[in-house]
């Protein structure tokens, strides 16, 4: 019985274990990334677009460069942070001496985003309820060129009862559902690279954990 | 011959001495009845009463009640001990025709204090004097200025009218009477008002608007000629701010607040509870508040004593802010704006509004983060554990 995407969500042990044993094909996980960038590409078309009416009236044009520098941003970074996940993993199982090639560890990464995409998911339709209650401030030609102004205008965007709830809600979704990837990664990095499912937990556990850290203290200095 | 020329000269003597006795016979038993008949018929003082120290004039008018004889004048004058003349005496001699009147007039000055006096004035006929006493009064009553109407208080930037009334308590007319507001600080309008001439025991109602930047003492002077004599009266008028009993007094009641979407919406109304009507009522949120469409700010309108009127005001304000300042203003009639603040309070808890409605209170998505990544980590430590037995 060929293994399913579903099984890389609830069984990624026997996923991987099967897996192995196949040729490297990144088309798949390409394919999960993609998703992936799209979704976020559409959130933050959502949440650019709340910063391009913050600007707006500030300079002509503005508004149209902040929308897509968040759309572009957001699609190229989701495949940025996949080679960067999968760069970091690799660099930290050379010291359990893990075997294989970065290409595997792309793979593995690459099918590891599967819940982030639900993530995304989710946390996009939380945009679609959170971003009308949003009141934006709006800041004139003048205040833009104000260091003061436009850092009051940011922190009162920022500090938007809704806008604090939405950020609040995202980062939540998005710590569970990267635990939820780090949790396949640990068993793809265990047969990819041939290490101890305690080594493997290092390597993906550190780099996570840290970033869920840093993510956590986001949340308490909002 | 010779008996001839002395009975001639005798002659001549004898003639030229009777016709010399004819000649003053004319003169002096004539005369009496004639001089009798010459008086004074008018006496008039300018001014009519003096102030100590005044300078002015007296006229007396002589008439010649002789119907077809006329009468010799050579001096007249004017003397008393405590009227003093500035002018000369009347020394020449002058024929006034039958029927006929004349007036001599001397300038004088009142150094007397307050008092009656009588001095005299005399004129001297050919064998007799004409002598004449009138009453001249000193008098130093000045004009009266009397605040008939002054407002509770005054307050800074606000006109307010002061009623007067200007009286002349004195016996006779003053003319030229101007009255005049100074004081620093304030602007009075007008600053200086001609009322003129004031009859006796006349009064006349001044009005003058004070608007007042500081508290001060305005100065009231009242100039006055009487006669030709410059005088004034002065009167201190103390501007000192206060509550004005009358003025409008909007209250802001029935407050709520309500959150919507992260912007509060404060609604409430406001009474008038104030005796003046209260023009151009405004309501606005100040800092740390920002003010968000559609009801940045809320324009009651005009309300008059007793009335009330409905707001409401949208706004922002960033966490840790329980209470935000409301600001009320409204204008007087003369335009001038009052402003009040009244604190509203948000929240209790320090956190926006919208938190502390919704189940998210700021550290609660660090403590269920944190849960989760220690759930995460016990799991695999507990899988680790099972797996390595």
């Amino acid at each position: 019985m060929n293994p399913s995407i579903i099984d890389i969500l609830i069984r990624p042990d026997a996923f991987f274990r099967d897996l192995v044993n196949k040729k490297e094909d990144l088309k798949v996980p390409f394919l999960i990334v993609l998703a992936g960038s799209i979704v976020a590409a559409a959130y933050g078309y959502l949440i650019g677009g709340l910063t391009a009416k913050m600007m707006g009236l500030a300079m002509p044009g503005l508004e149209t460069f902040i929308t897509l520098s968040s759309v572009l941003g957001a699609l190229i970074g989701t495949f940025i942070f996949w080679i960067i996940w999968a760069g970091v993993i690799y660099a930290l199982t050379f010291a359990f001496k893990g075997e294989g090639p970065f290409k595997r560890v792309l793979e593995v990464v690459g099918f590891g985003y599967l819940p982030q995409v639900l993530g995304s998911l989710i946390t996009l339709a939380a945009a679609f309820i959170y971003i009308p209650r949003i009141a934006v401030p709006t800041i004139t030609n003048a205040g833009i060129q104000d260091p003061v102004v436009l850092e009051q205008t940011i922190k009162a965007f920022m500090h938007d009862p809704a806008m604090m709830e939405l950020t609040q809600v995202s980062s939540l979704i998005s710590i569970v559902f990267l635990l939820w990837s780090a949790n396949i990664w640990i068993f793809g990095i265990k047969h990819i690279r041939k290490l101890s499912p305690r080594d493997a937990a290092l390597c993906v556990g550190i780099p996570v954990l840290a970033y869920i850290l840093y993510m956590i203290y986001n949340l308490g200095v909002m | 011959m010779r008996f001839c020329r002395s009975f001639t000269v005798f002659l001549t003597v004898i003639l030229l001495s009777t016709m010399a006795g004819t000649a003053s016979a004319d003169l002096t038993q004539s005369m009496a009845p004639i001089t009798g008949k010459v008086f004074v018929t008018d006496v008039t003082f300018d001014p009519g009463v003096f102030f100590s120290g005044d300078e002015g004039t007296v006229t007396y008018t002589v008439m010649n009640g002789n119907a077809n004889t006329s009468v010799m004048m050579n001096h007249g004058n004017f003397y008393d001990a405590d009227i003093r003349l500035l002018s000369d005496t009347y020394d020449f001699s002058n024929t006034l025709g039958p029927l006929q009147s004349r007036a001599f007039t001397f300038s004088i000055k009142t150094d007397a204090t307050e008092g009656d006096y009588y001095p005299t004035f005399s004129l001297s006929f050919y064998d007799s004097n004409l002598y004449h006493k009138s009453l001249l009064q000193v008098d130093n009553t000045p004009l009266e200025i009397t605040v008939v109407d002054l407002p509770d208080a005054f307050t800074k930037g606000k006109k307010k009218t002061v009623y007067m009334q200007v009286a002349n308590p004195r016996k006779n007319d003053v003319r030229n009477v101007v009255l005049e507001i100074a004081g620093e600080g304030i602007t009075a309008t007008p600053a200086r008002t001609f009322i003129g001439d004031l009859a006796p025991g006349a009064k006349v109602p001044v009005n003058i608007t004070i608007t007042p930047e500081k508290e001060t003492t305005a100065l009231l002077t009242l100039n006055y000629d009487n006669g030709n004599n410059p005088h004034k009266k002065t009167m201190e008028l103390p501007v000192l701010f206060g509550v004005d009993k009358k003025q409008a007094n909007p209250v802001m009641s029935n407050v709520q607040v309500k959150t919507e979407a992260g912007v509060y919406h404060v609604t409430g109304d406001v009474n008038n509870a104030g005796l003046e009507t209260a023009n151009t009522v405004m309501v606005t949120a100040l800092a740390p508040a920002v003010p968000q469409d559609p009801y940045k700010i809320y324009v009651v309108g005009a309300l008059k004593p007793d009335d009330f009127g409905s707001f409401e005001v949208t706004f922002t304000a960033g966490p840790g802010n329980t209470s935000i300042p409301l600001e009320l203003s409204y204008k007087d009639t003369d335009g001038n704006i009052y402003t009040a603040v009244q604190d509203v309070k948000i929240s209790s808890s320090g956190a926006s509004a919208s938190q502390a409605d919704s189940s998210f209170p700021t550290m609660l998505p660090v403590a269920a983060a944190i849960i989760i990544v220690l759930l995460f980590v016990g799991g695999w430590a507990y899988y680790l554990k099972r797996n390595k037995k």
